[in-house]
């Protein structure tokens, strides 16, 4: 046998797919086949190659399959036609006799019903987030037909840069695939209707929105083409919850003219509930654009495709529009349009990272069903005595593999509820905090594909742990003892195979639980470039009524801020454009005597940002060279002047020996162009504006008397307590002008949490899973060793009584599991290592690399050194045996 | 019982038979002339194949014919009666079959 042709050696193991009763009886035919086969093909075409075996392991693994399925219905068929009463008793019969044989033994039981409930739990918790991020459909009518719309400027390094109307009003004109299309623009104002002002949010769209969203206004209608122009009459709806929240659900608001930003409009309409999904807005606007009249890009775009037109097809479409604007337009040449699947523009990002979560909780289930499988295994050779005598007192041997799968199926059910409940409890720790991360489309209700996932991977699992010892201890309780032995010794080699299994999953988890951990550890601790503990910001906007021009701003600001700053524990205050983690404002700047950028070179866009004086001190922004700005900067009659970070200094002034003094401009800068230079007076450190897992962009900083704000973050650095701080700021505010509404009150160090709380929770969860998946391996070790231990007991014990000694014993067992261990690692490590350059791509680890020696030695020696001790207590307890003890007992 | 029509390559193997006693190979062989090379039963296929044809009662294993003394090794198989009835009636079948397509198609 041994003299076998390797090929033939290879066929054979394959043929142990299939049962052992068809393998024993056609098995030979099949290899002497085989052999005739190899014969043919070599004569023909000289090598057997690689499509010979791909047909031969897909015709060998696809009938297998088929025939352990008709082997399991077989053994579900009854022998004689029942009623479906009878069915139905005989089932609640098995179902009686199955508890009463769990309750037995509750330790093999509740192990069980827990390892289950571990693994689904996870799955559970996992597939929740992933079925509302990819799964449900959006609520919104034919959501398939739905699609975002940007512009996208590769040479500016940005990805999206928004759309410009006047290319959305060509698009919208022109196009062949979209059934309509809206461009959307978010904003806030001070909002008066009877009562004191307050400050709301609203959305400004097109008036094709309703179309494009297939929504009906609840009450009123909504705006048409002839209030989407400039000059057209003002009209607003209102939100639903806004409606009732202010004007009590009063069916009367139409027609009600109210004051937004200091202009009366009218009331046409009140929003059904779903508006709410696409933004919180309180009130929606017609966006009132002149084409003709560029402003630059700043608009978000929903498209309704055609109901037959593809994205692909869509991008062409409006590419193709586009592009013929080059003629009027030149930047057309370097903007182009995008269009993306909703769920590919805003949930792209996490795909990957729930991909790994869910990869991680089935590795976890993965590991609790061997586990499991194991447990039954060396259970059902505790049992075939039994079994046998059952069998000898006449039950057929399909009511005892129905017994036992329904014994599977109770434990799996138990497991299945547990884990279930403790899913949907712990998901809701797991999504609640996420909630305002994602858009207001997403929802995580349960709904059916939850219920149908939880079904199928309760049933699955119960199968795949269930059915297999159910054929294999019904088959060995027919066979003679003589075959109980040789199944003894397979049952040892599909556990060592288990273990080997898990031990290899285990690692890989871990590595990925490590690394992740690893990473967001450095995160913390990467230097944000500013001081964020002790800073607080809220947002304060002045109406252009009583705030018209410039003075009347910087007068304000100017009284403002020394108050602010007189409160007690406030150490400094400023004003800016935008604090770190805030908005994005980008232009475009060229610095004197630079070499003009080839045609393909990227020019990179810069974070455009505008500071008072004290905004370095205030926020912590360390300056590496230079000044910060003074009282007199940007006056009228001074000098321009402006500070740069030190990633612009690289990107822009590369050319110059010093950067303090030199000029830019955010104009052409060409002889006729007449926008202002400014001098570089101070390098400032590079700020995480966008977080500190993203790269920093270059930055620039005006100051406020250069360009004044109207709206505006305000910065407070405070010492100690800040609630008190915040409502002295909002009093002194109040002072000074009654109807300015302080809003979205900031703390920076939760913020900058926040901005890191789907990575810590990814970290989190496979930290945890990994953590479990070794805790399950490590059971897994000690069962099979105890288990083999106690089936050599005898054995072990005559050589002892022969003078082995008791280090000899110890060292033999010990070898033999770790070897098992040590197989797993090998695997493992393989296995993450291949998997390294998925994670890598997968922008999961920013922090560290994904091939970072420490974790996988440190995974290494934590797996080894505690299998070694799961391996060593049952070995221990061998080596102490009685020869004599157990001899006699036997 | 196997259901009416046949599958494909059930009808091919009693076919195969019908020209007298095969073994395994030899079915394969058969089956890929009749077809014009386009079937292939691979081992696992063909012997399940055997064994619900046998189970039916539409085959039987047979000894090795007298002639071919190198082939103790291998298992024949031959067609019973009611294969061979069956293999006609599906035969028969199939020819009307191919009669209303070709009809259909003008």
């Amino acid at each position: 046998m041994d003299q076998a042709p390797a090929r033939l050696r290879a066929y054979r193991s394959l043929l142990r797919l299939f049962p052992r009763e068809f393998r024993e009886e056609r098995g030979w035919e099949m290899e002497r086949l085989f052999v005739d086969m190899c014969a043919e093909w070599e004569e023909e075409r000289g090598k057997l190659g690689l499509r010979f075996w791909a047909s031969l392991v897909w015709d060998t693994g696809k009938e297998a399959l088929g025939e352990w399925l008709s082997l399991s219905r077989e053994l579900f068929r009854p022998a004689t036609a029942l009623t479906i009463g009878e069915h139905m008793s005989a089932l609640m019969g098995d179902i009686r006799f199955a508890f009463r044989q769990l309750v037995r033994q509750p330790l093999y039981s509740g192990t069980i019903v827990l390892l289950m409930a571990l693994g689904i739990a996870g799955n559970a918790a996992v597939f929740r987030v992933f079925n509302g991020l990819f799964l449900r459909p959006l609520p919104f009518e034919s959501p398939e037909q739905l699609v975002d719309l940007n512009e996208t400027a590769p040479q500016w390094d940005l990805e999206y840069l928004s759309i410009a109307y006047r290319d959305f009003d060509r698009w919208r004109a022109e196009n062949r695939t979209f059934q309509s299309m809206t461009a959307i623009d978010y904003g806030g104002g001070n909002f008066i209707a009877g009562g004191g002002p307050q400050r709301v949010s609203f959305l400004a769209a097109t008036h094709d929105i309703d179309e494009v969203l297939g929504i009906e206004p609840m009450l009123g209608r909504f705006f048409g083409p002839e209030e989407d122009t400039p000059e057209g009459p003002r009209a607003m709806l209102l939100a639903h919850g806004f409606w009732e929240q202010e004007f009590g659900g009063d069916r009367d608001v139409l027609g009600k003219t109210v004051t937004l930003n200091g202009f009366p409009i009218e009331i046409i309409g009140v929003l059904p509930t779903e508006a709410s999904l696409i933004s919180g807005a309180d009130l929606w606007l017609p966006l009132r654009l002149d084409p003709t009249d560029f402003t630059g890009w700043g608009l978000n775009g929903i498209g309704r495709l055609q109901p037959d037109a593809t994205i692909d097809q869509a991008r062409l479409d409006l590419t193709s529009i586009h592009k013929a604007m080059i003629d009027e337009f030149d930047v057309n040449e370097i903007s182009s349009p995008v269009v993306n699947s909703f769920r590919d523009r805003y949930l792209g990002d996490y795909r990957l990272s729930s991909g790994f979560l869910l990869a991680a909780v089935a590795i976890v289930l993965l590991i609790a069903c061997a586990n499991i499988a194991g447990l039954m295994f060396a259970r059902s050779l505790s049992r075939s005595s039994e079994m046998s005598v059952r069998l000898a007192l006449g039950a057929p041997r399909m009511r005892i593999a129905r017994q036992l799968l329904t014994e599977s199926l109770v434990l799996a059910s138990l497991g299945g509820l547990l884990g279930a409940f403790l899913g949907v409890w712990g998901s809701e720790a797991l999504v609640l905090p996420m909630a305002d991360q994602f858009p207001r489309w997403v929802s995580f209700d349960l709904d059916g594909s939850f219920l149908m996932f939880l079904l199928a991977i309760v049933m699955g699992a119960a199968v795949v742990f269930g059915l297999a010892p159910a054929l294999q201890a019904s088959a060995s309780a027919s066979a003679s003892s003589a075959a109980r032995s040789t199944s003894s010794l397979s049952r040892r080699r599909v556990m060592s195979f288990l273990v080997t299994g898990e031990v290899a999953l285990a690692l890989a988890l871990l590595v990925v639980g490590g690394l992740t951990v690893l990473d967001v550890r450095e995160l913390g601790r990467t230097d944000p470039g500013f001081e964020p503990e002790g800073l607080i910001s809220y947002n304060l906007s002045l109406p252009s009524g009583r705030y018209g021009d410039h003075d009347a701003r910087l007068a304000f600001v100017d009284e403002y801020l020394p108050r602010l700053e007189s409160i007690s524990g406030v150490e400094a205050a400023s004003v800016t454009s935008a604090l770190p983690l805030g908005s994005h404002w980008g232009r475009f700047y060229v610095a004197e005597h630079a070499a003009p950028r080839a045609e393909d070179e990227i020019n990179p866009v810069v974070l455009t940002r505008v500071v008072s004086p004290g905004f370095f001190e205030t926020v912590g922004v360390r300056l590496s060279a230079g000044r910060p700005f003074d009282d007199f900067d940007g006056r009228e009659d001074g000098t321009h002047v402006v500070i740069v970070n030190e990633t612009f200094v690289a990107s822009h002034l590369s050319h110059v020996q010093n950067p303090l003094g030199a000029r830019l401009t955010g104009g052409t800068g060409t002889p006729g162009d007449d926008a202002m230079w400014m001098t570089v007076v101070g390098i400032a450190r590079d700020v995480k504006h966008y977080g500190v897992d993203e790269e920093m962009i270059p930055g620039v900083y005006f100051p406020l008397r250069q360009e004044p704000l109207s709206g505006f973050q305000v910065a407070l650095r405070v010492r100690g307590e800040t609630s008190a701080a915040v409502s002295a700021a909002r009093a002194i505010t109040t002072e000074m002008d009654a109807e300015l509404p302080v809003y979205d009150i900031e703390i920076m160090t939760e913020e900058l949490d926040q901005a890191l709380w789907t990575r810590r929770a990814t970290s989190w969860l496979i930290g945890a899973f990994s953590g479990v998946a070794l805790l399950l391996a490590i059971a897994g070790i000690y069962g099979v060793i105890s288990y083999t231990v106690g089936q050599r007991s005898k054995e072990i014990s005559i050589r002892m009584a022969m003078g082995a000694r008791k280090e000899d014993v110890l060292r033999q067992i010990l070898r033999q599991g770790m070897v098992l261990v040590a197989l797993g690692v090998g695997l493992g490590l393989v296995v993450s290592l291949a998997g390294a350059r998925l994670v890598t791509a997968s922008g999961l680890l920013v922090g560290v690399q994904a091939t970072d020696p420490r974790v996988y030695l440190g995974v290494t020696l934590v797996i080894l050194a505690v299998a070694g001790v799961a391996n060593y207590l049952p070995a221990r307890r061998a080596a102490g045996l009685d020869p004599m003890h157990v001899l006699r007992g036997d | 019982m196997i259901p009416r029509p046949l599958k494909p390559q059930y009808f091919q193997i009693l076919l195969a038979l019908a020209e007298g006693d095969r073994h395994g190979y030899a079915i394969q062989r058969a089956v890929l002339a009749q077809t014009d090379d386009q079937v292939r039963l691979w081992p696992a296929m063909l012997y399940r194949s055997l064994a619900k044809l046998e189970e039916a009662g539409l085959i039987r294993q047979a000894d090795a014919p007298a002639d071919q003394p190198d082939d103790e090794r291998r298992q024949y198989y031959a067609l019973t009666e009611t294969g061979s009835v069956r293999l006609r009636e599906e035969a028969e079948m199939l020819a009307r079959w191919a009669t209303a397509a070709r009809g259909a198609a003008i």
